[in-house]
């Protein structure tokens, strides 16, 4: 009991860090014209969970970042590319956990970062109807890789630091 | 190292590649004259900048608008009432890169269908 009880505290924990650095990522304006294109800081706690804790509860705790965070940002319509976006790229670096070990963490990030940007992209042209939003795919592979990457060590950093307490 | 490390090494790479390729493809000037405004697929207007006076077109969405500017054969979104402003900070329409607004479900772009694949081609 002890320990499940534990365990809950961590999720909520790592849920509520998420949210924090999401909705203060809010407040720093993307200084590109391109919708989409954003550090996505709180993938580190994403990347991190799923690492470190089973599929389901890696889902649970982005979905209630999603849904939470989207109370934040005072802008409802969004919730569809966060939603896809999220569910592309959990689901992406789950499976890539099979083949990228914990030490090269940020690699499987990378590709987490690319996912999230492909989902909100395939959100988007079902949204607006149209395949013209497809041509920003490139600029947001770009984006994606190098956030993806940066996120993904900082993830790394707090594996390492978090190992003595595991 | 493992074979699947080593691919999943090599597709990140060749990910990173392709995109500041496409990237720089996209944002290459392009010279065109024929320019949609599409909602939602539907053609909202087809402009001939070159047979254009300078004008303002007012674009209403339910609540909410954008105002299109065209002034000396260029197109651009001179204001809008969306948070993030997107669309007005894109600019004048100069290369494939179209304006979109995804807020209000805008979007203007050159008009040729496979300008894109055109300029890859030359």
């Amino acid at each position: 009991m002890n320990k499940k009880i534990r365990r809950l505290t961590e999720l909520a924990l790592l849920t509520a860090a998420a949210l924090i650095i999401f909705v203060v990522e809010l407040q720093i304006p993307n200084p590109f014209p391109i919708a989409g294109v954003k550090l996505g800081l709180a993938n580190i706690i994403t990347v991190y969970s799923v690492y470190r804790y089973k599929w389901s509860e890696s889902a649970l705790m982005l979905l209630a970042r999603i849904l939470l965070g989207t109370l934040f940002s005072a802008n409802p319509s969004a919730i569809f590319y966060s939603l896809a976006g999220g569910i592309f790229c959990l689901a992406g670096m789950l499976l890539l956990k099979n083949i990228i070990p914990i030490s090269r963490l940020w690699l499987c990030s990378v590709f987490g970062a690319v996912l999230h940007n492909l989902g909100q992209l395939t959100a988007a042209s079902f949204i607006m109807k149209t395949s013209a939003v497809w041509l920003y795919f490139p600029p947001l592979v770009l984006c994606g890789c190098i956030a993806g990457a940066l996120t993904g060590l900082a993830a790394q950093l707090i594996l390492k630091r978090t190992e003595k307490y595991k | 190292m493992k074979k699947g490390l080593i691919l999943a090494y090599i597709a990140a790479g060749l990910l990173f590649l392709s995109g500041a390729a496409g990237t720089y493809m996209l944002l290459k000037p392009k010279e065109a004259n024929a320019v949609q405004i599409l909602r939602d697929d539907e053609i909202l207007y087809t402009i001939d900048l070159n047979n254009e006076d300078s004008r303002f077109i007012r674009i209403d969405y339910g609540d909410s608008y954008n105002v299109v500017e065209i002034k000396d054969g260029r197109i651009r979104v001179k204001e809008a009432d969306c948070k993030d402003n997107i669309c007005v900070r894109t600019g004048w329409l100069s290369s494939s890169a179209p304006i979109v607004c995804l807020p209000n479900h805008l979007v203007i772009k050159f008009a040729s269908a496979s300008g894109e694949i055109d300029a890859v081609a030359r």
